[in-house]
C-alpha cells in the first residue's frame, strides 16, 4: 500500500528496558513492522505497526518519535527527525492525535447524546423525577422535612395559639380533611405575619399567615386557600419542590465544594412557586375537596380575583406559594372560571359566625415560634 | 604492563554521564487546548480525564534527557476510574452524611455543626493522602529510556505531617512555613526513585530563613507604609476642611482611587516578594536534591516566576472572552432563529425571551465555567517550560546502572487530589 515508505531506513536510540542506558541502531520500516537489528548474530526484532504506542499521540508538528511496543514492556525506540513520524502516522494511523481523541471520546459522545436525548424526553413527556424521588420517601422522612420547613418559616415569628381560634381552625381542618377520602392528618399552623399568604409544606402541613385572615371575606374563602394548599401536599408538590432544590443544592455543594446551601430548605421553599400544571391540579383537588365538605366554591373564586388583582392588596402577598400561585401566571382567568363553574351544590358556611370571629383573633394569644417547636 | 599501570587506567573513565536537562517547547498546545475544549463540552465534561492525559503526554515529552524524551504513559481511564473511586468512596459519603446531619438535627444545630466540622478535619487529613498518592500515581506512569519512576513508602507520615504542621502555621505566626515546606519536600524526595536507584535530599530548612525573613517583615513594612501613606491622605484633606466638615463628593473619590492605587501597588510588590521567595525555595530544593553523583542546579527567580504568573492568567482570560464573545453570537443568532420560526401569536416576545433564557441558561453556566480552562495546557506548558528551563542536572549517573523499578504499578490514578482541586498539571 505504502511501498514507498517501505524500507527507508533511520537513526534510533534503543533501550531494552532493562537498565537506563542505550545504544544508536538503524531501524528500517518493513512491511511487518519496525525490524530493529540486534548486537552481533542475535536474529533482528521486529515490531509490528497495529501493537505500537508512541509516548505522545502523532501530529503533524511531531519532531520525532518514541515508540514502545505491548508485547516488549519497557523496551523504547526513539527516533529523530520529523520523516519517521510522519510515516509512522501513515503506516499506524491508530497513533495519530485524532485517532487517539476519537477512541477516548466516542463512547462518551454517544454517552452525552444519549443523556441529552432523554432530558429531553423527560421533560416533553412531563414526566418529573423529583416527583418520583418524592414519591418514594417515606413518611418519617416527609414528616422530618415538613418539621424542618416549619420551624425555619416560623423562625422568628410568633404562633398563634388562641383557644377558641384554633377550635375553630380544627373543625375547618377536619371538615376538609374528611371530604379529601384520603386518610392523611393535616396539621395547620397560623403564625403571626402580616404577609397574604399561605404554604403547603412537606409531610402534610399548611402554614397559613395572620395577614390572610385579616384579608379574607368570610370562612368560605379561607376554606378555599385551605383545600387548594391541601391538594398540593395531596400531590407532593412540597416534596417534590424540595427534592428538587435539594438535588440542585446537593449537585452544586458537590462541585463547589460545600457552602451550606443545604441548611435553609425554609428559605427556598419560600421563593418556590409551582408550575401551571402544579396550580391546575392544586385546583382540582381544591374544587373537589370543597364539593364533598359542601362548602360553596365561590368563597375561593371571590379571594382568587381579588387578590389576583395588580391593586394595593396583592403586592403583600409574597414570592413563593399563594403568591407564586396568583402572580405572573397568564391562564388566572381561565382558572378562575373553572373554579366558578364547579359551584351549583348545596353548600353551608363553612364555619360559623361566631368560630369565623374566633378564627380571625387566633393570634390574640401567641407563643414565641422557638417553645413551639420544640414542643411539637 | 607499565604502559598500562599509569596509562588510562590511573585516570577512571568517569562511570556515569552527564544528563543534559532541556525543555523543547511544545508545538500546538493552541490547537490541543481548542479540541480538548469542544470535546469536553460535547461529552458534557467528562472527556476532562483523556483531555488532561493528552496534555500531559505533550508536556512530559518536551522534558529531554540528552535529548530524549521522557514518557507519560498514564491514561485517561486510570484517571476517570480514579475519580470514580473517590467519588464513591470519599465525596459521595461526605455529602450524604452532611445532608442527613441537616435533616436529623436541623440546620444551625449544635450536633450538625460538630458532624460538619468532623467532616472538615477529616478532608484536611486526606489532603496529605492526595499529594503524596498523586505523585506516586505521575511518577509511575513517567519513564525514561523505558524506566519507571516510584515514590515508595506509606502516605501516612507525611498526611499527618501536613496536617499537624498546618495549624502551626498561625501559631507560629508563619515561621514554620520554611521549616515545613522542607521537612515535606524531603519526605516525598527521599521516597523518590528511578528505577532501582534513589533520590536523595541532602539539607535543611535554615537556607530558606533568610529569605523568609525579608519576605515576613518586607509584608509587615508593605502594610504598614501602604497604612500610613492612606492615612496621610486623609488625613490632609481633613486637615485643610477642618474638624467635623465632609469633604464634597468628587474629592472622596479621588482620595479613595488614590487609597485603592496605593494598596494596589503593595499588592504588587507583595506578589513579587513571594514569586521571589518562591523562586528561592525552588532553587533551594533543587540543590538539595540528589541523584547518584548529580544534584539539581535551579536559577529561577522571581521575576521570571512573576511574569510567567501574570502573562498565564492574561491569557487565561483572553482565551475566557474569546470564548464569552463566541458564546454570545451563537445564542444571538438561536435567539434570531426561534424569533424568525416562532408565529407571533403563539407567544409574546417576553415570553420567547423568559423561554429561551430558561433553556440556554445551565448551557452558558456551563461553559462560561469552563471558558477559563480554554487555554489551560498553553499556560501549563510556559510554566514547566520556566521550571524546566531554570534546572540543570549537575555531575554525572551511571544510567547503566540503573534497573528497571520493580515496585507494583497503582491501577488507578489521583483521583483524591483531583477530588480537592490540588493538582498543577
Amino acid at each position: 500500500m505504502h511501498s514507498d515508505l517501505f524500507h527507508q531506513r533511520f537513526e534510533a536510540r534503543y533501550t531494552d528496558g532493562r537498565t537506563a542506558g542505550s545504544r544508536d541502531v538503524m531501524v528500517e520500516l518493513t512491511e511487518r513492522g519496525i525490524l530493529i537489528p540486534q548486537d552481533g548474530s542475535a536474529a533482528p526484532l521486529i515490531w509490528p505497526f497495529g501493537a505500537l504506542a508512541t509516548a505522545e499521540p502523532l501530529t503533524d508538528h511531531a519532531i520525532d518519535a518514541l515508540v514502545t511496543y505491548s508485547y516488549q514492556p519497557g523496551a523504547t525506540l526513539f527516533v529523530p527527525g520529523p520523516r519517521f513520524a510522519r510515516a509512522l502516522a501513515t503506516l499506524a494511523p491508530q497513533l495519530t492525535a485524532s485517532a487517539e481523541r476519537w477512541r477516548a471520546a466516542s463512547p462518551w459522545l454517544w454517552g452525552a447524546a444519549a443523556t441529552v436525548a432523554i432530558g429531553v424526553f423527560v421533560w416533553l413527556a412531563g414526566l418529573s423525577p423529583a416527583h418520583t424521588i418524592a414519591n418514594m420517601l417515606p413518611d418519617k422522612a416527609r414528616t422530618a422535612m415538613g418539621r424542618q420547613v416549619v420551624k425555619s418559616m416560623t423562625d422568628g415569628r410568633a404562633v398563634c395559639r388562641d383557644d377558641a381560634g384554633l377550635k375553630a381552625l380544627e373543625k375547618l381542618t377536619g371538615r376538609l380533611v374528611a371530604a379529601t377520602h384520603d386518610g392523611k392528618a393535616f396539621n395547620v399552623v397560623v403564625i403571626d405575619w402580616g404577609l397574604v399568604n399561605a404554604f403547603a409544606t412537606p409531610g402534610e402541613n399548611v402554614v397559613l399567615t395572620s395577614g390572610l385572615l385579616d384579608a379574607a371575606n368570610g370562612p368560605d374563602e379561607v376554606a378555599g386557600v385551605l383545600a387548594h394548599e391541601m391538594g398540593h401536599g395531596l400531590e407532593l408538590h412540597p416534596e417534590t419542590g424540595l427534592v428538587r432544590a435539594m438535588g440542585l443544592a446537593a449537585a452544586t455543594e458537590l462541585l463547589m465544594g460545600g457552602s451550606g446551601t443545604l441548611s435553609n430548605l425554609g428559605i427556598v421553599l419560600l421563593q418556590l412557586s409551582y408550575s401551571r400544571d402544579a396550580e391546575g391540579e392544586a385546583d382540582d383537588h381544591a374544587i373537589a375537596i370543597l364539593r364533598d365538605a359542601r362548602i360553596s366554591s365561590k368563597g375561593f373564586a371571590r379571594f382568587f380575583e381579588r387578590m389576583s388583582k395588580t391593586d394595593g392588596s396583592a403586592k403583600r402577598l409574597g414570592k413563593g406559594g399563594l403568591g407564586g400561585m396568583l402572580s405572573s401566571h397568564p391562564d388566572t382567568d381561565e382558572r378562575l372560571a373553572k373554579v366558578l363553574r364547579s359551584g351549583g351544590y348545596a353548600a353551608t358556611p363553612a364555619l360559623s359566625e361566631r368560630e369565623w370571629a374566633a378564627l380571625k383573633s387566633i393570634c390574640r394569644t401567641s407563643l414565641p415560634s422557638a417553645k413551639a417547636g420544640h414542643s411539637e | 604492563m607499565q604502559t598500562s599501570a599509569t596509562g588510562p587506567a590511573v585516570h577512571h573513565p568517569p562511570r556515569g554521564e552527564r544528563l543534559d536537562l532541556t525543555w523543547l517547547k511544545p508545538i500546538g498546545m493552541i490547537g490541543l487546548s481548542v479540541s480538548n475544549f469542544i470535546y469536553r463540552i460535547l461529552t458534557l465534561g467528562i472527556y476532562d480525564f483523556w483531555a488532561r492525559t493528552e496534555v500531559r503526554k505533550r508536556l512530559w515529552s518536551a522534558i529531554r534527557l540528552n535529548g530524549e524524551p521522557l514518557a507519560y504513559t498514564g491514561t485517561g481511564k486510570e484517571l476517570f476510574l480514579g475519580f470514580l473511586i473517590v467519588f464513591g468512596v470519599v465525596l459521595l459519603p461526605i455529602l450524604i452524611v452532611s445532608v442527613a446531619a441537616i435533616l436529623i438535627f436541623g440546620p444551625n444545630s449544635l450536633t450538625a455543626n460538630l458532624i460538619q466540622a468532623a467532616i472538615y478535619i477529616a478532608v484536611f487529613m486526606l489532603v496529605g493522602v492526595a499529594i503524596y498518592r498523586a505523585q506516586r500515581y505521575r511518577l509511575l506512569r513517567t519513564n525514561w529510556r523505558g524506566i519507571r519512576g516510584n515514590l515508595q513508602g506509606s502516605s501516612t507520615p507525611y498526611a499527618m505531617t501536613y496536617f499537624l504542621t498546618l495549624f502551626l502555621i498561625p501559631l507560629t505566626l508563619g515561621w514554620i512555613v520554611p521549616w515545613r515546606a522542607t521537612k515535606l519536600q524531603s519526605m516525598i524526595t527521599n521516597n523518590v526513585r528511578f528505577g532501582s536507584m534513589p533520590f536523595a535530599f541532602r539539607g535543611n530548612s535554615g537556607l530558606l530563613y533568610g529569605p523568609y525573613a525579608v519576605l515576613w517583615f518586607g509584608i509587615l513594612v508593605l502594610f504598614i507604609v501602604a497604612s500610613a501613606i492612606s492615612g496621610m491622605v486623609i488625613g490632609s484633606i481633613q486637615g485643610d476642611l477642618g474638624p467635623g466638615l465632609e469633604p464634597p463628593d468628587d474629592v472622596k473619590q479621588l482620595y479613595g482611587l488614590t487609597i485603592l492605587g496605593v494598596f494596589a501597588l503593595a499588592y504588587l510588590f507583595y506578589l513579587f516578594m513571594s514569586a521571589w521567595y518562591r523562586a528561592r525555595t525552588i532553587n533551594h530544593f533543587a540543590q538539595c536534591t540528589h541523584f547518584d553523583s548529580a544534584s539539581f542546579n535551579g536559577t529561577a527567580t522571581g521575576i521570571g516566576l512573576l511574569w510567567i504568573d501574570i502573562t498565564n492568567l492574561a491569557i487565561l482570560i483572553a482565551g475566557s472572552l474569546v470564548v464569552v464573545a463566541l458564546l454570545s453570537a451563537i445564542a444571538a443568532l438561536i435567539f434570531m432563529i426561534v424569533h424568525a420560526l416562532v408565529p407571533a401569536t403563539a407567544m409574546s416576545p417576553a415570553e420567547i425571551q423568559a423561554y429561551a433564557a430558561a433553556m440556554a441558561a445551565p448551557v452558558l453556566v456551563f461553559i462560561g465555567a469552563l471558558s477559563f480552562t480554554l487555554l489551560l495546557p498553553v499556560t501549563q506548558a510556559r510554566s514547566m517550560g520556566y521550571l524546566i528551563d531554570h534546572l540543570a542536572l549537575e555531575g554525572s549517573v551511571d544510567v547503566n546502572k540503573i534497573a528497571q523499578s520493580t515496585a507494583d504499578p497503582m491501577a488507578t490514578g489521583e483521583g483524591l487530589a483531583q477530588a480537592f482541586d490540588i493538582d498543577a498539571f
